[in-house]
């Protein structure tokens, strides 16, 4: 157990195997309070891996997940659910659940993780349905009578409504039109910097990435190759970073 | 060297079997350790009273009332041989409370229920709702698995009854209406020779067969991997592997409660 505060999250030399296959080699990095950190890489790079390492989805092969100074890695099934309740996560695809109303995904974490009432857990959930940009009138239709920018921002409002201390993106803006992704886009950096909650995305997704972040990381086989500021980023002269951000065909990323 | 191979192989097997039934057997001790501690989630055990016990009733009392009249025709074209029509009301009520009853109301239910258990949790598998429901501070076990095997265990032996009661009565159709059989004497005949035994050793395996649909149906949707054919392949296993083990299952149980 750590009692380091001045981050709300440090990974420390995250490792995750899949018998040969080395996915994770040893990642470190930390996320400080309101801070929003965002990792890119390639496709196959482990950004998906190292992100259900950290969420304690798939169970790392070795080091820590330091979440408010309490490490998550081995921790018993009902002390990791206490401290992930601190969390918000928007999945890639939403993963809304598709046999409940907008109201009652918006709502679920708050009643069966916080045990609020339904009166309570109904009126956080329309103000965030209000704070994603969305009116009243979807509370009551399913997931799958939504379009896909509507159901990201409902993610979105689930992820915020058990007001967590740190947000888990992953790729927020995927499948997104560029106005629907400039509206995500905007609440990522409304939540960071106007409520103060720390973010940790992942995303392929350069316009995104310049809107959100504050510091980037670019994994690359496993290991986290760059580390700097969202200026220090444009500026670089590292050939992964350059190849990244100009989507070019030559240089050390191969296909 | 060709001796060895196939050792080599057999044992693999051997190896893999063992594996996969520790998995189902951690997978189901999981789901009950976590689920039989509060918080309990009521509505999802009476949506899933809902789904096994009313929503499977049409299928399986249609299937038992067919078997019911096949049954006594059968007998019939046997027992009439030996002048023994009138061993036939007692035939089928044996026959459809210790082992039709339960088998066919199972095997209905795992086609209906089993398949559908898989698909869903499946799709949420590779929908990453699963891990949503991580991500929200609630054990996808306790929500998801629990409910349905408490459910399945507790509502298949109710099906089955009323599997008995169909298929009796569908033997009583056949006997009476077709056959020419007297109605009062079909009714003496069916009841004279039951006992308690009969009805509860069905409702046993009934439980049993239950515990066993629920439990693969949710294994196999949380064993889902890939996209859709991920999903489809997994309710395949389900519907197979519940299905076959409830004959095996079957075979057992009868040699215990015989």
């Amino acid at each position: 157990m750590s009692n380091n505060n001045k981050y709300v999250l440090e990974v420390k030399d995250l490792t995750k195997s899949f018998g040969d296959n080395h996915v994770i080699k040893g990642i470190s990095l930390h996320l400080g309070k309101g801070e929003s950190y965002v990792i890119i890489g390639g496709s196959g790079s482990g950004k998906s891996v190292l992100l259900k390492c950290i969420l304690g989805i798939i169970s790392p092969t070795s080091g820590q997940v330091i979440l408010h100074g309490t490490n998550m890695v081995g921790l018993p099934p009902k002390e990791r659910e206490k401290l992930m309740i601190k969390c918000g996560i928007l999945f890639q695809s939403g993963a809304l659940f598709d046999s409940l109303t907008v109201l009652e995904n918006i709502t679920f974490g708050l009643i069966y993780g916080y045990g609020w009432s339904k009166k309570d857990a109904k009126e956080v959930a329309i103000e965030k349905l209000h704070d994603v940009n969305l009116k009243d009138e979807v509370l009551n239709k399913y997931p799958s009578e939504l379009s896909g920018g509507m159901q990201k921002r409902v993610a979105l409002a689930r992820a915020i409504a058990t007001s967590p201390d740190i947000i888990f993106f992953d790729e927020p803006t995927t499948g997104l039109d560029p106005i629907t992704s400039g509206i995500i886009n905007e609440l990522i950096v409304k939540c960071t910097h106007e409520i103060g909650i720390s973010a940790l995305s992942i995303t392929h997704d350069i316009n995104s990435l310049k809107h959100i972040s504050d510091r980037v990381g670019l994994l690359f086989g496993g290991k986290l190759i760059w580390e700097g500021t969202n200026q220090n980023l444009w500026t670089s002269d590292n050939p992964y970073v350059q190849q990244f951000i100009t989507g070019s065909l030559d240089g050390p990323f191969t296909t | 060297m060709g001796f060895i191979t196939f050792l080599e192989k057999t044992g693999n097997l051997f190896i893999n079997f063992l594996k996969a039934t520790g998995s189902i057997f951690m997978f189901i001790f999981k789901s009950i350790l976590t689920g039989i501690t509060p918080p309990y989630y009521w509505k999802q055990i009476l949506l899933q009273t809902i789904q096994i016990g009313y929503f499977s009733l049409p299928v399986v009392g249609l299937t038992a009332i067919f078997t019911g009249m096949a049954m006594t025709l059968q007998c019939y074209s046997g027992f009439s041989n030996f002048t023994a029509e009138g061993a036939i009301p007692s035939v089928v009520m044996i026959a459809m409370t210790r082992e039709l009853g339960p088998v066919l109301a199972s095997l209905m239910v795992a086609g209906r229920l089993g398949a559908s258990m898989t698909a869903e949790i499946g799709t949420m598998k590779v929908t990453e709702q699963i891990d949503a429901l991580s991500a929200l501070s609630v054990n996808p076990l306790k929500y998801l698995v629990f409910p349905r095997i408490i459910t399945g265990t507790l509502l298949v032996p109710f099906l089955v009854l009323i599997d008995d009661i169909l298929g009796i009565f569908g033997g009583y159709l056949v006997g009476v209406y077709y056959l020419g059989f007297n109605s009062a004497n079909y009714i003496h005949n069916t009841f004279v020779s039951m006992e308690t035994w009969d009805i509860l050793s069905g409702l046993i395996k009934g439980a049993a067969f239950g515990f066993v649909i629920c439990s693969m149906g949710c294994y196999q949707g949380f064993s889902s991997k890939g996209g859709a054919q991920g999903v489809g392949r997994a309710t395949t296993n389900s519907v197979v592997a519940s299905s076959i083990i409830i004959l095996l299952l079957d075979g057992i149980l009868t040699f215990v409660l015989f």
